[in-house]
């Protein structure tokens, strides 16, 4: 998201500026170096959040106030633990599924935060249904897996954008 | 370490692959342990049900001697962790464990409280709620049952009894098994899995491995030697086969290279005509 507003900056100054000078074309690989780092970090933090919320879920929630009567009724039944269970592994399927299919695209933008939503709501899911304990490990594994291979993807994309952008930089600096 | 051609096709396989495996396999023993663990129940309170009818002629009669005696018998049984009935107070009138009887038990407890959370106890509960683990004071895993005994219509109306007919629980029965085999059973079924994933993460890395040596990696490294060799001017048609991309780039490096040398010698052949020329004039 970021960098796609940092492309979109960069694509409405380049035609009035005509050819940008050396400095301004080394400042805006610097820039270009600086946000594909930032989108590393970002996959580092994103993945930190997974884990601070799996140890919550290991411990069942404990902090939290217990699911009263009134807000069950108010919520209704939860659905089986057997359903969630399969709706977890389709979501699993189809997320590697997406994730194997950008690594063609190489694309740079981090896209796991949508996957810890997913799969705060299935702990959440879980949770409701008093059954958390049992499929912790599934929800975590899962988890895992899908934010592996998204960090795996991004990194091995911008590591390889940055080792070019670098060349580029020593190649202007010759 | 990740910046070749092998890891970066074999890490993103392997990982989702293994990944999805394990995530089933979890699943998988998540969803037997639950349909072994309804059935170890319903086992139990059929058990339970059981023992409740074949004590219920002792009972009508209050002949505590025989009631004694078949409890104590039944707890006997290889499996059976105890076996007790309490009266509607919660004291443990009969007991496979001597040093239980008379005892009053809390209601607050697991086994009391499903029946007993609100102002009135519930009368009936599912198979499933009435089941609960626990580790016992001998450190044995247990899977108890605590089932009511009803109320009926030869209770209420014999004459040698006092319970009246709007009462519907007269105690409970409780029964606990030990879960030593199952344990043992879902022990191996978890190894199992592991090893099964475990071959899996194998399988998908030496496969996608030995292809990639030999349709990719092998066929690259020949490329590269190929073209070292002719780029110090040994121009040889032996070009890497196997892969017909790679041929193909063998073919045109080996053009590019005839082409060169053509053009280097004919520059040196003009370069000499003009130094001839030159000295001439």
């Amino acid at each position: 998201m970021f960098l796609r507003g940092k492309q979109k900056q960069n694509h409405h100054l380049d035609p009035d500026d005509g050819v940008p000078s050396s400095d301004q074309r080394r400042r805006k690989i610097q820039a270009r170096i600086f946000d594909l780092k930032k989108q590393i970090r970002y996959s580092k933090w994103w993945t930190a959040l997974f884990f601070l919320i799996s140890l919550a879920a290991a411990v069942n929630f404990r902090f939290l106030p217990p699911i009263t009567e009134n807000i069950r009724q108010f919520l209704g039944a939860s659905p089986s633990p057997s359903l969630i269970s399969i709706a977890l592994i389709v979501y699993a399927f189809s997320a590697l599924i997406l994730i194997l299919g950008r690594m063609n695209t190489a694309s740079v933008h981090y896209r796991g935060w949508s996957h810890i939503g997913y799969l705060s709501a299935f702990y959440l899911f879980f949770y409701y249904s008093n059954t958390l304990r049992d499929n912790f490990w599934t929800v975590f594994i899962a988890g895992l897996t899908i934010l592996s291979l998204e960090n795996y993807r991004v990194w091995s994309v911008c590591s390889e954008a940055i080792k070019n952008e670098e060349k580029m930089l020593t190649f202007m600096d010759r | 370490m990740f910046n070749n051609f092998a890891s970066k096709a074999i890490v993103p396989v392997a990982l989702s692959l293994t990944g999805f495996v394990i995530i089933c396999s979890i699943f998988l023993y998540t969803s037997i342990k639950g349909d072994l663990m309804r059935d170890t129940v319903r086992q139990e309170t059929s058990l339970a049900e059981t023992v409740v009818s074949a004590t219920r002629y002792t009972m009508m009669t209050d002949d505590r001697k025989s009631l004694n005696h078949i409890i104590d018998t039944i707890g006997a049984q290889k499996g059976i962790e105890h076996l007790r009935i309490f009266n509607k107070e919660g004291v443990t009138m009969f007991s496979s464990n001597p040093g239980e009887l008379n005892r009053v038990v809390d209601k607050s407890t697991a086994g009391c409280i499903e029946c007993h959370s609100g102002p009135e106890p519930t009368v009936h509960l599912g198979s499933m709620e009435l089941a609960r683990r626990f580790v016992n004071a001998k450190n044995h895993n247990v899977l108890a049952i605590t089932t009511p005994i009803y109320n009926d219509a030869q209770c209420s109306a014999g004459n040698c009894h006092f319970h009246p007919a709007q009462q519907n629980v007269l105690g409970t029965l409780d029964i606990g098994l030990s879960t030593t085999s199952m344990d043992s059973s879902l022990m191996a079924l978890r190894w199992k899995m592991v090893a099964f994933c475990l071959m899996v993460l194998i399988l998908s890395v030496g496969g996608v491995s030995a292809l990639l040596r030999r349709n990719l990696l092998t066929p690259i490294e020949q490329l590269t030697n190929y073209v070292k060799k002719i780029s110090k001017g040994k121009l040889d048609n032996e070009i890497p086969k196997g892969v017909n991309e790679i041929e193909t780039l063998g073919q045109i490096y080996l053009d590019m290279a005839k082409e060169k040398q053509f053009a280097e010698t004919t520059l040196i052949k003009i370069k000499k005509t003009d130094n001839t020329n030159k000295g001439k004039g």
